[in-house]
């Protein structure tokens, strides 16, 4: 009997469900069968949640909309799922796409911050106060520098370090130019590196 | 890491700090994304059966146990009832809706 089952992206501590298990969920999503619907709202919503709301944080008024939009994107594009790899991936890479569209649009209509007056070479010396940070530590500093940076700096720099994208493919995506981009980000990394070592007011 | 260039140290930030945490969709949300899901199916065509449904091994909720043996026909066992259902209502506006029936998908979404 199929149940319902949560299931987190990226974790390692539960294997993937085999390929054809994701199959025959697939074949029931598409014949309409609501129980298998149920059950491949309750597999992804989890991962797909937290991943879209680490990406969107501290716009998360957005997030529901977004996880909403992915799985109707999901299910309008299951006939195209092949089995090739685990389900999951394959939704995850939904998620991604529509995570870009995210950025794209809004780095489309954000005002790219000019520079201001702050001495950025002020950041080549500083306090090595991370050095004793553990991983949480650094994970809660991080996601509070990055909250604390105007949305311009923070789409950036998690879609070129976190999505990894290249400066190239985002300046296609926006429609800007890559030296633009190479500007927006290299702004975006001097505010987050000074508001890391001097505090998110800077 | 101090005194990495900018673009090393946002590398190094990043591969260090998974912004990923732990906190699990709302109950709501998986609702009302199930609710639109199968509402978009619905509109799409008929819904599979509810005999088919349980001949996958599926669990149905004790509603459309009484819908499944009524003596109708196919056509409304393939029906949208979840659309009437208080527990639809219950469970998109409810982090912990008073619902506890087996079989029932909002219920289940609770558990998840």
């Amino acid at each position: 009997m199929h149940q319902l089952r949560q299931q987190a992206f990226g974790g390692s501590e539960e294997p993937n469900p085999s390929t054809s298990d994701d199959l025959s969920l697939v074949a029931a999503v598409l014949s309409k069968d609501r129980k298998a619907t149920a059950e491949f709202v309750a597999r992804f919503a989890d991962g797909l949640y937290a991943y879209v709301r680490s990406r969107l944080t501290p716009r998360c008024d957005e997030v529901d909309d977004l996880v909403q939009e992915i799985f109707l994107a999901a299910w309008a594009n299951l006939s195209r799922y092949q089995g090739s790899g685990p389900l999951q991936a394959w939704v995850m890479g939904i998620a991604r796409h529509k995570i870009e569209d995210y950025y794209r649009a809004r780095l489309r209509v954000l005002d790219p911050i000019e520079d201001n007056d702050h001495d950025h070479s002020a950041s080549a010396v500083v306090p090595e106060l991370h050095r004793a940070l553990e991983r949480d530590e650094l994970r809660t500093k991080t996601k509070s520098v990055l909250a604390s940076l105007p949305e311009s700096y923070r789409l950036a720099l998690i879609w070129r370090y976190w999505e990894q994208a290249s400066a190239r493919e985002m300046a296609i995506k926006t429609g800007k130019t890559e030296k633009a981009i190479e500007r927006l980000l290299a702004r975006a990394r001097a505010e987050f590196r000074e508001r890391w070592n001097y505090g998110q007011s800077a | 890491m101090a005194n990495l260039p900018e673009e090393q140290f946002m590398e190094t930030i990043a591969a260090q700090a998974e912004l990923r945490d732990a906190q699990p969709a709302p109950t709501n949300l998986k609702a009302k994304i199930y609710s639109a899901l199968v509402l978009r199916q619905a509109e799409s065509g008929v819904l599979a059966s509810l005999t088919e449904s349980r001949a996958r091994g599926q669990e149905i909720c004790i509603f459309e146990q009484l819908v499944q043996t009524a003596p109708v026909g196919e056509a409304v066992k393939c029906l949208n009832f979840c659309r009437v259902c208080h527990a639809r209502v219950l469970a998109e506006h409810f982090e912990n809706p008073p619902i506890y029936w087996s079989g029932c998908p909002y219920v289940q979404f609770k558990k998840s």
